[in-house]
């Protein structure tokens, strides 16, 4: 950019591609999704003991087994409002070093508001379940989907979504693209792994223990690509 | 500056606004747009600009009303933090839409067309 007035009969389209240059400038200045991504990963690795102990698992002298994750119950709704509340004061103050403003509160509101969806939608089946038979056959491929939706692994995802629009970042929804396939399609995570290579404990912990490496990856491949633009002068 | 028809069917050029249609105001403007709320500091190293330079754009920009200028300090250090106003906000995207007019009507004269269909 340079002082001169810009002429009339100048150049517009030089003009606008400055303005769409500075823009993608600012918004890279922005964006810490680095920070983001270590935090959640950092929330789903510590959940795993909290769902390892706070499992109540009731085994029947037939082998038969059922359990409850009530660890998951308690520590969810409050490591996602304090990873949330995390993200955003380190964005805000990242943004303020760098001399910008920060776009992430729609983010963490996003975020902190799906804290209920899993308790809900727990409650939900619960008392479904009290008033109502368990079906016999096979339940539909959709429900499993669903159900991994609105576990806090889905709901990262779907925040991830939110923060990638309001960054207008690719990369990051490319990468979230990917993270909620795994999470809803791949992965067990509402029922884990099953015999005979896992117990009920390990076959919960394995599919978190992958969902933290994914997020911990994205962390350091952000980081590192992020580090690698403030080096290009 | 308005949305009359009567003022869309005359050359684009003709509403745009002079404190805005200039390189480096607009680039502050764009930046304070997208930044929510800038430093001083970040748009003089954007911009490429002089401390005092930038200040006589910002006077410009203030006196105009699009932008709030907001001083203060963090520990002993002086900041100024720019903000963009509601006229500011507008003013932006007047000119973009006029320089996009202004960008369609170049193209179709120079495919020997009339935009107007005049």
């Amino acid at each position: 950019m340079t002082t001169d007035t810009a002429s009339v009969g100048g150049d517009p389209r030089r003009l606008l591609s400055d303005v769409r240059a500075l823009a993608h400038r600012v918004r890279l200045d922005q964006r810490m999704t680095w920070a983001a991504l270590l935090v959640l990963a950092a929330a789903t690795l510590v959940a795993i003991p909290f769902d390892w102990f706070g499992m109540r698992v009731d085994c029947r002298p037939d082998g038969g087994c059922t359990y409850a994750r009530r660890g998951m119950l308690f520590y969810w709704p409050a490591a996602m409002v304090l990873a949330y509340a995390t993200i955003a004061v380190l964005y805000v103050r990242a943004a303020r070093a760098r001399g910008v403003g920060a776009r992430v509160l729609p983010y963490a509101i996003t975020g902190a508001a799906t804290t209920v969806v899993f308790p809900a939608a727990w409650l939900a089946v619960n008392l479904y379940f009290r008033s109502n038979p368990y079906p016999d056959q096979p339940l539909p491929y959709w429900f499993f989907v669903l159900d991994r939706l609105v576990m806090p692994w889905g709901m990262i995802g779907v925040a991830l979504l939110v923060l990638a629009w309001l960054e207008r970042n690719t990369a990051l929804a490319l990468f979230t693209g990917g993270y909620l396939a795994l999470v809803l399609l791949v992965l067990p995570m509402s029922d884990g792994f099953g015999p005979p290579h896992f117990g009920i404990r390990a076959g919960m912990a394995v599919p978190q223990l992958i969902v933290g490496a994914v997020l911990l990856l994205g962390a350091a491949g952000f980081a590192l690509a992020d580090r690698r633009r403030r080096r290009t002068p | 500056m308005t949305d009359a028809p009567e003022q869309d069917a005359a050359h684009p050029v003709v509403g745009l606004d002079d404190v805005v249609h200039q390189r480096v105001r607009l680039g502050i403007l764009t930046v304070a747009h997208e930044a929510r709320r800038v430093e001083f500091g970040y748009l003089r190293t954007q911009l490429d600009l002089t401390a005092g330079n930038l200040s006589k754009h910002l006077s410009v920009l203030e006196e105009g009303g699009l932008i709030e200028v907001e001083k203060g300090y963090e520990g002993r250090r002086g900041r100024t933090w720019i903000t963009l106003t509601g006229a500011g906000t507008t003013a932006l995207a007047d000119e973009i839409r006029r320089l996009k007019l202004l960008i369609t009507r170049v193209e179709a004269t120079v495919a020997g067309e009339d935009p107007a269909g005049r």
